[in-house]
């Protein structure tokens, strides 16, 4: 029987969300890495795995599969050993679990990728920034959380939807909320700064999820150190320039 | 134990839970949030979805939204919905999964909002964005040929190769079912070039009349109505 292959880029979400899933549950899969920044995933061969150009993507046996979402539910039913809590066979857990799901791609996801997009990693794809695309979905993006903090972990639990064990869902949600490491600092903790749960969620699902969670975004946190150089070296520029003009004034 | 189904039948996803639970003898009561008047809004309707937003359903204990879910809890809880809507062989379901998660970000993304920015705004008491019509138009016009050449492909009369429907069939006729409240030039600009997803909305409405085009009366009379002015 062939191994399950995962075709993913860890700098994208939900890539991350698949392999940290097959990694915490024992899964046995290659890895395949097709690098977005390098146009990678628009390229006939990744084309013949996923028509639509994106990743994640998996093949199993001689069956494709894209959306994480669908690739998520798909490996949690179909490899044993995979603990209930992740898609619970409760018919009353598991479609909650499909509501927060499905929310997430007009709330959560468009609301972070864009502004994370649009305020930071655009021209590693050699696009524009564009802050006029980044201010609305900075509104989705903090609706979002908000509904979070306020709905979705509602109750006793430490979880989505009052569970006391991580779902498919929270590894899905919170592999998005981690994207935003790539933000200037200031920028990233006052998007966050009001919502103490969804902090906390987020600690949870790491703790939970460990030492594969954080493997797993080690390349987002090479990105991120990366990119703070930049800032940092951008800033020192400006000053000099600001005091140079300074002194050519007084003369 | 009874079914309530909240929802309003200009929204493309209200109609595809009604139309769903009259195609099985699925009983309900269907609960109209009057969409117009903000009534998604009021304290009342957010006990049931804080979200706002139709369509949203309460079976005794369970209070669920977003269409999709609900689609797949009605054909997993009730007893004598026909396999092919949501079936059991993983490898299907899989496949009808993946071709709903790709509605929200595509199909849906872009005619919901064409739609709304170009002509019905107003009945909401909202103006026209032209602007944001253009950037929906986008994705609706990516979206129709995707569906005509990767979702449709195979032989089968229904999307993934399937001889009969699926909830993603409804779910996605139903979307592109909102562009009748077009001007027809309109509508038949985008769909024109479709051959494949033309006899596909053809195949989906005959395989579940006459609800099907009950369900789409309302819709039908806001056109005719908007296409007089």
């Amino acid at each position: 029987m062939m191994k399950l292959k995962v075709y993913a880029d860890r700098m994208s979400q939900p890539s991350r969300a698949v392999i940290i899933f097959c990694k915490v549950n024992g899964i046995d899969f290659e890895e395949v890495r097709i690098d977005v920044s390098k146009r990678q995933q628009l390229s006939p061969e990744f084309k013949e795995i996923n028509p639509m150009g994106k990743v994640p993507a998996i093949v199993d046996g001689r069956f494709k599969l894209f959306e994480s979402h669908a690739i998520l539910i798909y490996l949690a039913c179909v490899f044993p050993g995979v603990a209930d809590h992740w898609y619970p066979a409760d018919l009353f857990k598991r479609v909650k679990i499909q509501s927060v799901l499905d929310w997430h791609h007009s709330n959560l996801r468009r609301g972070a990728a864009t502004y994370v997009f649009n305020t930071t990693l655009a021209p590693a794809s050699g696009l524009p920034l564009n802050p006029q695309a980044a201010a609305e979905a900075e509104k989705v993006l903090s609706s979002s959380l908000s509904k979070i903090e306020s709905f979705w972990l509602k109750g006793s639990g430490r979880f989505l939807l009052g569970g006391n064990q991580p779902t498919i869902a929270d590894l899905s949600l919170v592999c998005e909320i981690m994207q935003l490491e790539v933000l200037d600092e200031y920028d990233r903790s006052r998007i966050i700064a009001p919502y103490k749960k969804v902090q906390q969620w987020i600690e949870d699902t790491r703790q939970a999820t460990r030492p594969h969670f954080d493997e797993v975004h080690k390349i987002l946190f090479k990105a991120k150190a990366r990119l703070q150089k930049q800032r940092s070296v951008g800033e020192n520029i400006e000053t000099q320039s600001s005091f140079k003009t300074t002194l050519t004034s007084k003369m | 134990m009874e079914l309530k189904v909240y929802g309003h039948r200009v929204s493309q996803p209200s109609r595809a839970i009604m139309i769903f639970c009259k195609a099985n003898n699925i009983e309900f009561e269907e609960v109209t949030i009057e969409l117009p008047k903000g009534q998604h809004k009021s304290p009342e309707f957010k006990e049931i979805n804080p979200m706002g937003q139709v369509p949203a359903i309460i079976h005794g204990e369970l209070k669920l939204f977003e269409s999709h879910a609900i689609l797949i809890y009605l054909a997993s809880a009730f007893t004598g919905v026909a396999d092919h809507w949501y079936p059991t062989d993983l490898v299907k379901r899989a496949k009808i999964h993946s071709v709903l998660d790709w509605h929200h970000s595509n199909l849906r993304r872009g005619t919901a909002a064409y739609v709304f920015n170009s002509r019905i705004a107003p009945v909401f008491g909202l103006p026209l964005n032209p602007q944001a019509a253009a950037e929906a138009e986008k994705f609706l016009i990516c979206s129709l040929p995707l569906i005509e050449s990767f979702w449709l492909q195979d032989s089968g009369r229904f999307l993934l190769g399937a001889n009969q429907p699926s909830i993603a069939d409804l779910s996605l006729v139903c979307e592109i079912m909102q562009l009748e409240l077009l001007d027809e030039d309109e509508r038949d600009r985008f769909l024109g070039p479709y051959k494949k997803v033309q006899q596909w909305i053809e195949n989906t409405k005959n395989a579940i009349k006459p609800h099907f085009d009950e369900v789409h009366d309302a819709l039908y009379q806001v056109s005719a109505t908007l296409r007089k002015k």
